[in-house]
């Protein structure tokens, strides 16, 4: 027929048309992820052109290596291996102060449930080596010694050990401190919707288009099922619970979140999910109502006005602090 | 190649239209008598909290001006409080139908029930 | 071409397979390539890979039709990676139901309905059989229901559609000798035009 030939191209060009229009999609969103303090983090940003998002995606990812290096007990030159190998303590920066700080108000009102100082025990334990054992009695009470809420002071920016054989280990919480930077860092850039997780400890900048973040919360025993879904918006959602680093030895599981007052594994819940206005917050207040258990932990939570929690206890339970329903919206 | 019309038959006519008035009866049918399934609050033109309408909850909402309350329970979703002065949102009911409104326009917040279908996923980000 | 004595009822069948393999292929790539299109809402796609169907059914009979239709369905799945995807069961569900109305209506009507009022009633069927999945497992809430009406009134325009190209498609290829039926009533049978070629 005469209009084949036209008819073809014409197909053709519709064709390129559609595959052109199908790789520039309208709504602009890059996610990213990158290996930092030991997970991974993931960073989702949206609502503008795409260089100036990855430009501030990339700010975003320095400043949350920087802190790494800063904070963490396991870089030679870290502020915190600073502070063990000191014997009376040293001057530390703005951050890690800060840092302190926080976990050190956290740790007094919780009596203790949550403790910056337990960098020997989680050493003995050694969940970041290929096995880990359960030690023994005396090594526990040895790690143990001198810990506590009063064990550190602060001055300024001068930290105080207690002991000289204190090791600070900021691990409950500076990963919380690094994500709250990086979404500074994404502010700073005018970034207006955007998403940083670092490992489960999250912080939901603005919202998606359209709608709020929706958080799904990881049914602790039935990983494939979503425990609840939480719609948020400029706060932080941080889960901590006994599925995350966990190694069995003689049927009985060890987790990595040890009650200070024992040095073994908490044993009072299975998970906690904490929604507040900082991810460094969220973190520690995480950490310690998994200490508590759920009656001291949700009493905790009352002296957080702005803090909401989902307690899974240790019998399956399910515990929420009063305001905590106005975010859930499944089941 | 024969235009549509020319290839028709009065049978196909007869299925078309026959297709065309049930579709319209139902969209007729939905539109007035739907009831919603999810409740929306924007302020300021951003959405700001969705709820689904089945589950009963007190949320405060928000505003320039303060806190609007807002209350979903079997019967709908209704302001119960606000910080306006002539309290207009409060009077102005329950919704519980597809596309009904609450407004209350000083405080910034506007409430709209609707009943999204399709892809939306359960969640974006999975805390663990 | 090597012409052997081959009977006339084993050289149908031979035929009809390989043309249903073809048939597959092009509803199979109409199919994927549809995905490139816009849509307003992701799953609500155009159908053309159901002028192959119509196509089928029309040539052949019924069977072919669901030989099409279900190939598609799975074939199409595969590719685009959606193989038993809940998105696969509406799919799916929509095509069984669509095929088993158009073979149903084919049959009774006959000539009172040409392939634009076939494909009419099978983009209804498809949207029904989609709508009955959905509700069944995917969207457990009765508001499903809210939105048959829209989508009975968009699969109805892309029907026509696809009821007349399927309908230009088969005045071609009814001409064609390759598809005659061997019926008597037929002056050049396609087994006529092997002969003619082994000559």
């Amino acid at each position: 027929m005469s209009w084949n030939r036209p008819l073809i191209i014409g197909l053709l060009v519709v064709l390129l048309a559609m595959t052109w229009w199908r790789l520039h999609p309208a709504e602009e969103e890059i996610r990213r992820s990158q290996l930092l303090m030991g997970t991974v983090v993931e960073i989702v940003a949206g609502g503008q052109a795409i260089e100036s998002l990855e430009s501030a995606v990339d700010a975003a990812f320095a400043e949350i290596a920087r802190l790494d290096k800063l904070l963490s007990r396991y870089h030679q030159t870290s502020e915190v291996t600073r502070l063990a190998e000191s014997a009376r303590g040293s001057k530390v920066s703005v951050e890690t102060m800060e840092v302190i700080a926080l976990g050190l108000d956290v740790a007094q009102r919780s009596g203790g449930a949550f403790d910056l100082t337990l960098g020997k025990l989680k050493a003995l334990w050694g969940f970041d080596q290929e096995t880990p054992t359960v030690p023994d009695h005396a090594a526990l009470s040895i790690a143990l010694n001198g810990i506590g809420p009063r064990a550190l002071s602060l001055q300024g920016q001068q930290v105080n050990k207690r002991a000289p054989q204190l090791q600070v280990d900021l691990g409950g919480i500076a990963k919380g401190y690094a994500v709250d930077r990086a979404i500074a860092v994404l502010k700073e850039h005018g970034v207006v919707s955007a998403a940083v997780n670092a490992g489960g400890d999250m912080y939901l900048l603005g919202q998606r288009p359209g709608r709020a973040w929706r958080i799904g919360i990881q049914h602790p025993r039935q990983t494939e099922t979503v425990l609840e879904t939480v719609q948020v918006h400029d706060q932080a959602v941080v889960t901590s619970g006994d599925y995350e680093r966990f190694f069995e030895q003689d049927g009985v599981r060890y987790h990595h979140i040890f009650d200070p007052k024992t040095g073994l594994p908490a044993r009072g819940c299975q998970s906690v999910t904490i929604i507040a206005d900082s991810v460094a917050l969220a973190d520690a207040l995480a950490t310690a109502v998994f200490v508590l258990g759920p009656e001291a932990g949700l009493q905790l939570l009352t002296e957080y006005p702005q803090a909401e929690g989902l307690i899974v206890a240790a019998d399956g339970t399910l515990h929420s602090s009063p305001g905590w329903a106005r975010y859930r919206v499944a089941p | 190649m024969k235009t549509p019309w020319q290839i028709m038959t009065a049978g196909d006519w007869l299925v078309v239209l026959l297709l065309l008035g049930i579709s319209f009866t139902g969209l007729l049918w939905v539109a007035t008598t739907a009831e919603g399934t999810r409740v929306v609050v924007t302020s300021g033109g951003q959405t700001s909290f969705t709820a689904p309408l089945n589950q009963p909850r007190t949320v405060d909402l928000d505003g320039p001006l303060g806190q609007t309350h807002l209350v979903i329970d079997n019967q709908g979703a209704r302001i119960t409080g606000s910080p306006c002065p002539r309290k207009i949102c409060i009077s102005m009911g329950t919704a519980k139908q597809t596309g009904d409104l609450l407004a209350c326009v000083p405080n910034r917040i506007l409430v709209r029930i609707d009943s999204p279908v399709g892809e939306e996923a359960a969640y974006d980000l999975l805390s663990r | 071409m090597t012409c052997s004595a081959v009977e006339s009822a084993e050289l149908t069948r031979a035929r009809r397979q390989v043309f249903l393999a073809l048939f597959i292929a092009i509803a199979v790539t109409l199919h994927v390539l549809e995905t490139l299109l816009p849509t307003p809402v992701p799953w609500l796609r155009l159908g053309l890979a159901n002028i192959m169907t119509l196509v089928a059914l029309y040539l052949y009979d019924g069977r072919a039709a669901w030989t099409i239709s279900l190939a598609r369905v799975g074939i199409g799945a595969l590719l685009l990676g959606r193989l038993f995807s809940p998105g696969f069961w509406l799919a799916a569900a929509g095509a069984i139901v669509a095929t088993s109305a158009m073979i149903v209506m084919h049959r009774v009507a006959g000539r009172r309905l040409s392939p634009i009022g076939i494909s009419a009633i099978g983009a209804a069927g498809h949207a029904l059989g989609q709508i009955l999945a959905a509700r069944l497992l995917v969207i457990q809430h009765p508001a499903i229901w809210q939105i048959m009406p829209l989508f009975l009134f968009f699969t109805l325009f892309s029907g026509i559609l696809t009821g007349w190209l399927a309908s230009g498609l088969l005045e071609q290829l009814q001409q064609h000798p390759a598809f005659q039926k061997n019926e008597a009533d037929n002056n050049t049978s396609a087994d006529d035009y092997v002969e003619r070629a082994c000559r």
